[in-house]
């Protein structure tokens, strides 16, 4: 086995960039995720049974169909249709819809998970349905769900990579950049493996860490 | 203070109350009691509307509980509920949980709501479980802020959904010892319960239910030693 780093020195700055991009389309991506999927996780638990449909479908079709092939229908099937998205904006709206989709069945989960004997008590002291959810349901579904959570983020992390396809200079395509222009087959890649790697274990350090705090107190 | 006319509720096919009358005045302390399946608990439950009535009216006070909308929370705040399982705020602390309500649902400042929690809490007896979180508290403890917590919101009317039948045997008195002295100062009480000492001591009147109906209410006294229906007196030799 031989492997030569020595490339690094000269193209360290494509890494660092990829990374740096890889971090901007997760960030977004969990931002929107999360927002979004908190609204499907309640429409889902809608009583109107249109909201709950929509929510339930919306849930479905995204987490049943492969994130490359929605990638590539946003970004090129929808020029289609007029609609013209920068690669990058593309790249957020993809991880966007997909985090969204598992994220609310983490949170649906998450909310039925806690007893319904607390939102009675809520609802009996007079506190509105949205306030008892705000105030009394999700802080404790929140805690339970830290873990799901934390699977979520680093799946997306990694599913970010997918969107090289639409020439998103993200970690996974600047690697292959670098690959081309040495003609190293696998020493780039083991970098950008590396480094998601560095990403991912940060974040469920981070997690852990967080995990504790809330459940000392 | 409450009127109920006709009261009905179903699960599915299965007719839990076929039409419930009776009326509770102000000051009167109340005490359902009956076989499980009875419907006394969904019955209580029907009073806030934590469970939707399916037929009949409910009025509280001036208003018609049964077709508030919007009403119904502020309906809710003058109505106190405790609960079997007391269903105590776990994330927060006692003191949160007796002030949470007051400050987001009637806006009352943190201090005045702070004064109100540590008075309540020092009539429970546990001014000094200010801090601590509720599952640090045994289950007399528990259901003792829980009453503090109903009462926090100053409601005109107390609902004890079986308050004591979760508790060990000893944990008990605590609770039922708060109750008779909320009763004492005049709080309007209804009781679900199967403490038929504490109904016999501190109730005004009993309402026995069966199959989803009243069967017979008076004095506790006299429907305790005295039942005038089969199925009272069947009843009450079983649990007496």
């Amino acid at each position: 086995m031989n492997l030569d780093f020595s490339f690094f020195g000269e193209y360290s700055s494509y890494f660092l960039d990829g990374a740096w991009m890889t971090l901007k389309l997760s960030v977004f991506g969990v931002l929107f995720g999360t927002l979004f999927g908190i609204l499907f996780a309640l429409m889902r638990l809608s009583r109107i049974w249109i909201v709950k449909f929509i929510a339930s479908a919306y849930i479905e079709i995204i987490r049943g169909t492969p994130m490359l092939v929605q990638i590539l229908i946003i970004h090129y099937g929808l020029t289609n249709f007029g609609i013209n998205l920068p690669a990058f904006m593309s790249g957020v709206v993809a991880l966007t819809i997909n985090s969204a989709a598992y994220m609310a069945e983490v949170f649906r989960a998450g909310i039925q998970a806690i007893d319904k004997g607390q939102t009675e008590a809520a609802r009996s002291l007079g506190m509105s349905r949205g306030m008892a959810m705000r105030l009394i349901v999700l802080p404790q579904a929140f805690r339970n769900m830290l873990p799901a959570i934390g699977n979520e983020l680093i799946v997306i992390i990694k599913d970010s990579s997918l969107v090289s396809v639409i020439g998103i200079a993200e970690l996974l395509y600047n690697s292959r950049a670098v690959q081309s222009v040495t003609y190293l087959p696998m020493e780039p890649l083991l970098v950008a493996a590396a480094v998601y790697f560095v990403m991912t274990f940060t974040l469920s350090q981070l997690l852990n860490l967080l995990e504790r705090r809330l459940g000392k107190r | 203070m409450i009127e109920i006319q006709g009261l009905r509720k179903s699960f599915g096919s299965n007719e839990v109350l076929k039409g419930i009358d009776a009326t509770i005045q102000k000051g009167e302390v109340v005490a359902v009691i009956g076989p499980s399946g009875s419907g006394k608990s969904t019955f209580l439950r029907c009073l806030n509307r934590l469970e939707e009535p399916t037929g009949g009216t409910i009025r509280f006070k001036d208003n018609d509980v049964t077709s508030a909308q919007r009403e119904l929370n502020v309906i809710r705040q003058k109505m106190g509920m405790v609960f079997q399982h007391f269903n105590l705020f776990p994330h927060m602390s006692v003191m949160e949980n007796l002030t949470i309500t007051p400050r987001k649902v009637k806006g009352v400042s943190k201090e005045e709501a702070e004064k109100i929690a540590l008075e309540l809490l020092r009539t429970v007896g546990l001014e000094e479980k200010r801090d601590v979180r509720p599952d640090s508290l045994s289950g007399g403890q528990k259901q003792r802020i829980a009453i503090a917590r109903a009462l926090a919101m100053q409601p005109e009317v107390m609902l004890f959904d079986e308050p004591t039948s979760a508790l060990d045997p000893e944990m008990v008195g605590e609770v039922l010892d708060v109750m008779k002295r909320l009763a004492q100062n005049g709080m309007t009480m209804v009781i679900v319960t199967h403490e038929m000492g504490f109904a016999r001591e501190v109730a005004d009147r009993l309402i026995f239910m069966d199959g989803g109906y009243i069967v017979e209410e008076g004095n506790p006294r006299e429907v305790l030693s005295n039942p005038q229906h089969a199925r009272t007196k069947e009843f009450l030799s079983k649990v007496l």
